[in-house]
């Protein structure tokens, strides 16, 4: 017996849930698009715990001098 | 140039959702998975010592993970065949303004698998909000 396909009309950056897990629609490396496990931003990670990204001088003051090795 | 151990005194975090969504999505017996909880146990007990690297603002495949570090893991390996993973950590203020390196992704360094998004572009992901 064939599957049924549930067709889902989705966008990029739109989320769904499946068993609770969260998927978010992503653009892939050929122009289409994806479902993915979600990433949630620090934006809206930090907004929920009153935390923000430190400063760049912070930064430069605690990491500046340290290595890096040129892969991201 | 070489890493350079413990660069501060700035407690490291790890957060439920963070950890949720980049080590609780893997096979609990991937090695991955298995790499991730070491690492975590080895950093939370105080007994590893950390080769930090800094994050590239401008790094490959287009990345740009300003104000965040890195490690590799396993901890204390260097090369990707010895360290295939890499946990990278967001300097950010708490609630009280302390300073904490907040864990924002964890993933391989440098995936043979062409759809699988390396540690840097899902770190970007969860900056920018978007690939890059």
């Amino acid at each position: 017996m064939a599957t049924a396909v549930k067709k889902l009309d989705l966008q990029e950056g739109e989320l769904i849930e499946v068993a609770g897990r969260r998927y978010e629609v992503v653009p892939d490396r050929e122009g289409g698009l994806v479902l993915e496990p979600a990433i949630t931003p620090v934006s809206e990670l930090y907004a929920k715990r009153g935390m923000k990204p430190a400063s760049a001088e912070d930064f430069e003051r605690i990491a500046g001098d340290l290595p890096t090795d040129g892969e991201g | 140039m070489s890493p350079r151990s413990n660069p501060s005194p700035v407690p490291i975090r790890f957060d439920h959702e963070e950890w949720l969504e980049e080590v609780e999505r893997l096979d609990e017996r991937s090695q991955a998975r298995v790499q991730a909880e070491r690492a975590r146990r080895e950093i939370e007990s105080g007994t590893a010592t950390l080769d930090w690297q800094r994050c590239e603002a401008g790094g490959e495949g287009g990345t740009s993970l300003p104000g965040c570090n890195k490690l590799y893991v396993p901890l204390g390996r260097q090369g990707a065949s010895e360290a295939p993973f890499g946990f990278v950590f967001q300097l950010a203020q708490d609630p009280d303004g302390r300073l904490v390196w907040n864990f924002i992704a964890f993933g391989e360094r440098h995936p043979n698998n062409p759809n699988t998004r390396a540690v840097y572009e899902r770190a970007h992901k969860r900056l920018h909000g978007r690939y890059p």
